[in-house]
């Protein structure tokens, strides 16, 4: 089933009635909608007047919904979850913190292979020269020792977007990239916890202030399903790679875009959740092979 | 993702039309109860004693209605009806003699 998807960008009092979600306007205090709180996914929360009662925060949380805040520049800044989105919690994590090493690496090796893929798919899909990616994943090795990875980035970076370089805070489209990106993170963190795993413990990223890592791995495949949706954004519209409201719209669609998983098409949304329930497997030993989407 | 895809996941809508005795002040609290556990599950008022929820799948439409059944007042005639989105879509509704819009579906994504 896929969940809902709600943008608060407006003043606003959030609150609890009979548990719906109530988005109130704060001026006229006029009820602009109610959505029942057992269907929501992700409520991004974009505006610094918003009001939201604690009630709404504990309800919201039981039902794992991903709880987006956004900062000056309407970028996610924060996120919540809830401690434990899984009954077998306590099980699960074991099996994740006893996870060998080979184990991991053999993962990462999947993961970055699928993930060259995926960007391969995308550079074929918009008719241009894709023949080093296709190398480059024939030559990833356990662990990425080689680090084919970010040879593959620099690679695929250069031919999508005409003199474009990927950085965090560099130049359009990198801030629509960014705001797809923690949409994503947000999406596979919500999956991960409700999967019963820890999302702070990473197959690849170690970074010590990262609370995230292995959302961040898990994500990688699926970053090439944000290009697309910005490049066919940016390609629309040209010359318009301010982050408004329609951009974001467009760029919040990523929930339901299509992809290819254990050979059903299927809802991103739907899609992560598969991912991270192999996962799982994974790490207990009932499978060797995450599942992860494909791009065609 | 085209509507066509969205509908491959039948979206379904559960209707609830119920008529239920109001005469003792035991009767009225069993159906104002009735009504509140219909709201707190995410149905809308359609008209009086008519409540309707947008269900996102068939099995989540099967959840919803499960859970109506298992709030029934006593006393009282209950009716819970199923149906796909088309069929919801091809309802023609009135305001005295003026026709007016189909509700439509609920949006995946909704920005406020």
């Amino acid at each position: 089933m896929i969940k809902r998807t709600i943008y608060i960008g407006k003043p606003s009092y959030l609150k609890l009635k009979q548990k719906q979600l109530v988005v109130q306007e704060v001026e006229t205090k006029l009820i602009k909608g109610t959505v029942p709180i057992e269907d929501i996914a992700l409520l991004m929360l974009d505006h610094y007047q918003i009001t939201i009662s604690n009630q709404l925060l504990i309800q919201l949380q039981g039902n794992n919904v991903a709880v987006v805040s956004c900062d000056e520049h309407h970028l996610p800044f924060g996120m919540m979850l809830p401690l434990y989105g899984h009954s077998e919690y306590s099980e699960r994590i074991k099996y994740q913190l006893v996870a060998s090493e080979p184990l991991k690496k053999q993962l990462w090796k999947q993961t970055v292979e699928q993930k060259i893929a995926n960007q391969e798919a995308l550079l074929v899909l918009n008719n241009k020269v894709s023949e080093p990616l296709a190398e480059y994943k024939l030559t990833v090795k356990s662990g990425d020792t080689t680090n084919r990875e970010g040879m593959a980035a620099q690679y695929y970076w250069k031919h999508l977007f005409n003199n474009f370089s990927r950085q965090r805070f560099g130049e359009a489209p990198n801030n629509l990239l960014n705001f797809g990106y923690a949409v994503l993170r947000s999406i596979v963190a919500r999956a991960l916890v409700s999967s019963g795993m820890l999302p702070v413990l990473g197959l690849f990223h170690k970074n010590k202030y990262n609370a995230y890592c292995l959302a961040d791995d898990i994500m990688e495949p699926y970053r090439p399903f944000v290009d697309k949706l910005v490049y066919n954004y940016v390609n629309g519209f040209r010359d318009h790679f301010e982050l408004t409201k329609q951009a974001k719209a467009h760029i919040l669609t990523i929930a339901t875009q299509d992809v290819l998983i254990d050979g059903v098409v299927r809802p991103l949304f739907v899609a992560v959740t598969t991912t991270t329930a192999s996962l799982y497997k994974c790490f207990t030993g009932e499978l060797r092979q995450i599942k992860y989407p494909e791009l065609d | 993702m085209s509507v066509n895809r969205f509908s491959a996941y039948r979206i379904m809508w559960v209707f609830v039309f119920f008529d239920l005795p109001t005469e003792t002040k035991r009767e009225r609290k069993a159906a104002s109860l009735f009504r509140k556990k219909l709201i707190a599950d995410g149905f809308t008022m359609f008209q009086f004693s008519i409540y309707l929820r947008h269900c996102p799948s068939r099995e989540n439409a099967k959840v919803h209605t499960k859970r109506v059944k298992r709030s029934l007042p006593k006393h009282g005639k209950v009716c819970i009806l199923e149906i796909t989105d088309k069929q919801f879509g091809n309802m023609e509704l009135f305001h005295g003699i003026k026709e007016v819009d189909v509700p439509q579906p609920t949006q995946q994504l909704q920005l406020f």
